[in-house]
């Protein structure tokens, strides 16, 4: 790798909690050194992440390839040993998430909605029972994506302290190896636990309906389903969690926007659009190893190296999206970065989009006086994970 | 202005975002949610939802050819 400026080390440290580092306005691609000395290279705009993204023949998604960057120790070991299809390249990829698509269409995600309407006014229901100040966060924006997910996927409820607990463990920034993979293997384990009980007395869940049409006909393991279900409840929780809370401080911040929105229901798709451009709480992934020399964006990236493609960044393009840093809910958002692209785009994008729709339209409706408790500088921002958003969101109403 | 459109099952990750974007063009079937042509020759507004989807689809799926306008009695 050329250069002569010392390549800076990965992740950086935001300066303000609602934009990227500044170090991200650099680009197209930015030389770094991570946590174990190794180079990798940050890409930092649009048009290159997603020509990254499109170009599977000379960027692999191999989790197993020693090669893969990875931001942290810990996530070396889980990522090594990442079985579900999220560490696969095709065609290995493909065959496996076929079996999940018809899980989740438009139309089935679509289906769900009355039921994340109900979820969101019981739990409302109970903040409101017990009268402000709530923590946001605690009080919903962790239950919420919890409760649509657990009854989508058939896993009970009360487990999900313990599923958010795996979660973290992975999505954190300051695990042990140990650590990650301990908690990657018990949720694991888990489901695997959950397939062997559903398959005894199937409910209607996508756990029993995967068992009856994928597993008995022998389309897939057992343990793959284990891994599969791991990844769906690992990335169905803290990922809304976080856009829930982000969205709803950004709302309280600006009480123009919360007016706008409020004024104008049929508005929501464009506003969650919009929060899920600005807010963008996939930091470090997805990431690519080079298989070949690559010229890309003014530099060449040799075979081997790997690449973070930063999806933040990539939503703030100036070339892409005019006056990037402002929040806009009437903005055209077709170039959206924050579900990715590509064979690996988010498999549960509509799921989020339409728990967002439901969650923001809820929470202004029925709590149209909702304001921060505490001064901004209580806030505490997810600066110690790899997923961003916040810790806590103290309200009133 | 007239245009066809394919949609290759074979690259189709059932991402939906076509449905999403141009849900006059395309679909979902039941079986293996994989995307379904529903109008095969869109016009006017469908037809820019679906160059839209061509854009979004993220397993580059989809393809809006421009045809010449067919004239009566034609059928593709």
């Amino acid at each position: 790798m050329t250069g002569s400026t010392a390549a800076s080390v990965f992740p950086f440290r935001r300066v303000c909690p609602f934009d990227p580092p500044p170090e991200l306005a650099a680009g197209p691609l930015v030389p770094v050194r991570l946590w174990n000395g190794r180079r990798a290279w940050v890409v930092t705009r649009h048009a290159e992440i997603r020509a990254i993204l499109m170009d599977d023949a000379r960027f692999s998604g191999r989790m197993g390839d020693p090669h893969f960057p990875t931001v942290t120790e810990a996530r070396v070991t889980v990522d090594r040993n990442e079985r579900a299809f999220v560490g696969m390249d095709n065609p290995d990829h493909d065959r496996y998430r076929r079996l999940f698509t018809r899980e989740f269409s438009v139309r089935r995600m679509q289906a769900l909605i009355p039921e994340m309407h109900a979820i969101a006014d019981r739990l409302i229901d109970a903040m409101l029972a017990t009268g402000p100040p709530a923590d946001l966060i605690a009080a919903f924006a962790i239950k919420y994506p919890s409760l649509v997910v657990s009854r989508l996927f058939g896993s009970p409820y009360e487990d999900h302290t313990f599923i958010i607990d795996c979660a973290a463990a992975r999505h954190g920034l300051k695990q042990t190896p140990q650590e990650a993979e301990v908690k990657a293997r018990a949720l694991a384990a888990y489901v695997r636990r959950l397939i062997d009980e559903k398959e005894a007395n199937p409910t209607d869940d996508m756990l029993s309906r995967v068992i009856a049409e994928q597993v008995l006909p022998g389309h897939l393991s057992r343990d793959d389903f284990a891994e599969i279900g791991a990844m769906i409840l690992r990335a169905g929780h803290d990922t809304t969690t976080n856009m829930i809370g982000m969205g709803t401080l950004l709302l309280l911040r600006d009480p123009g926007l919360k007016a706008q929105l409020t004024a104008d229901p049929a508005g929501i798709e464009g506003a969650v659009e919009e929060l899920l451009r600005y807010v963008s709480p996939v930091q470090f992934s997805p990431r690519r190893v080079a298989l070949a020399d690559v010229d890309i964006g003014g530099v060449t990236v040799k075979k081997g190296e790997g690449l973070f493609l930063s999806l933040p960044a990539a939503n703030r393009d100036a070339g892409v999206f005019a006056d990037p840093d402002r929040i806009d809910i009437g903005r055209d958002n077709r170039e959206l970065m924050t579900f990715s692209h590509g064979i690996h785009q988010c498999l549960g994008q509509m799921l989020a989009r339409f728990e967002l729709r439901v969650a923001y339209a809820k929470l202004l409706e029925r709590l149209p006086g909702l304001r921060l408790a505490v001064p901004l500088e209580e806030i505490r921002f997810k600066d110690d994970m790899q997923i961003y958003g916040v810790h806590n969101l103290p309200v009133a109403w | 202005m007239s245009a066809i459109v394919r949609a290759d099952r074979g690259r189709c990750i059932g991402a939906g975002q076509c449905v999403r974007v141009a849900p006059d063009v395309f679909d979902q079937d039941e079986k293996e949610g994989l995307v379904v042509v529903v109008t095969k020759q869109p016009q006017g507004e469908a037809l820019e939802h679906a160059r839209h989807a061509e854009r979004l689809c993220p397993a580059q799926a989809i393809q809006v050819h421009a045809e010449p306008i067919q004239t009566k009695g034609d059928t593709p």
